[in-house]
């Protein structure tokens, strides 16, 4: 399953145009599998990666929050958020 | 018929609009409103005793809309019906004291405008995904790290948009 993962505050620096594109081995999978091939990822191609701030980073659609156990979106799209600081 | 909603969510990229208090108090304002409230959030110019020359700021607009439009609705519930509220946040590069956030709210009496200003502004600043990198007087730059918007699996779908666990470093303070 092709993934497409924008990123948002400090990860949107990691990748070109703030996009991270996964192909991720099965279909059907969870936002938890989608944290995991993050994870993976970042720890090779990411020298300014910090596992702790992703484990604490939430997953969204275009329209909402998504947990670990929610099914990845048939469109393959997704948000990653990292803890935010507005105002 | 359409009746005009009592809420005014407005994001303003500051290259194009800066955010405006004085249509803001307007917004909220009624001939039967004798309390209006507001805050405004601006550029400070340091940060953990660093020297700061601005800041920027992003965000996902689409759940940062549907973030302001809940925290109007839950302090309608819990200050109205008589309410009209604004929420504005800028996004872009902005200098040291420029307009960040404004949260203006507008009732018949004090307490309530008070209460719901305070109320709205802690949800914008908690849980909208907005995202402040600080640019400091040696050249460097760093996002703030504030609140995660993680959702539990034990937490019911209500709490889906209530988080509140911090990031590894955060310096945020309540």
């Amino acid at each position: 399953m092709k993934i497409e993962i924008r990123l948002f505050g400090c990860f949107s620096e990691f990748e070109p145009d703030s996009l991270l594109r996964l192909d991720l081995p099965e279909a059907g999978l969870k936002v938890a599998d989608a944290r995991a091939a993050v994870q993976t990822y970042g720890e090779q191609h990411w020298p300014r990666f910090k596992p702790d701030l992703l484990r604490v980073s939430a997953f969204a659609s275009e329209d909402s929050l998504l947990r670990d156990g929610a099914s990845i979106p048939a469109d393959g799209r997704l948000c990653l958020l990292p803890p935010v600081s507005g105002g | 018929m359409t009746t005009e909603s009592p809420f005014q969510l407005e994001l303003h990229a500051v290259d194009q609009r800066a955010l405006d208090p004085a249509a803001a108090l307007e917004f909220v304002s009624d001939p039967g409103f004798g309390g209006i409230t507001m805050f405004v959030g601006r550029v400070r110019n340091a940060n953990h005793g660093r020297d700061v020359t601005g800041v920027s700021y992003s965000l996902f607009a689409p759940l940062v809309l549907k973030v302001f439009e809940r925290a109007c609705r839950e302090a309608a519930e819990e200050f109205g019906p008589r309410l009209r509220l604004h929420v504005s946040h800028a996004h872009g590069r902005l200098g040291i004291g420029d307009l960040a956030v404004v949260v203006a709210a507008g009732t018949p009496h004090r307490d309530e405008a008070f209460r719901a200003c305070r109320k709205v502004i802690e949800i914008v600043k908690h849980e909208s995904p907005i995202w402040k990198k600080e640019h400091y007087s040696d050249g460097d730059s760093e996002w703030s790290e504030g609140c995660s918007l993680c959702v539990r699996e034990a937490e019911p779908m209500a709490a889906a948009l209530k988080p509140h666990v911090h990031g590894p470093d955060c310096g945020h303070e309540h």
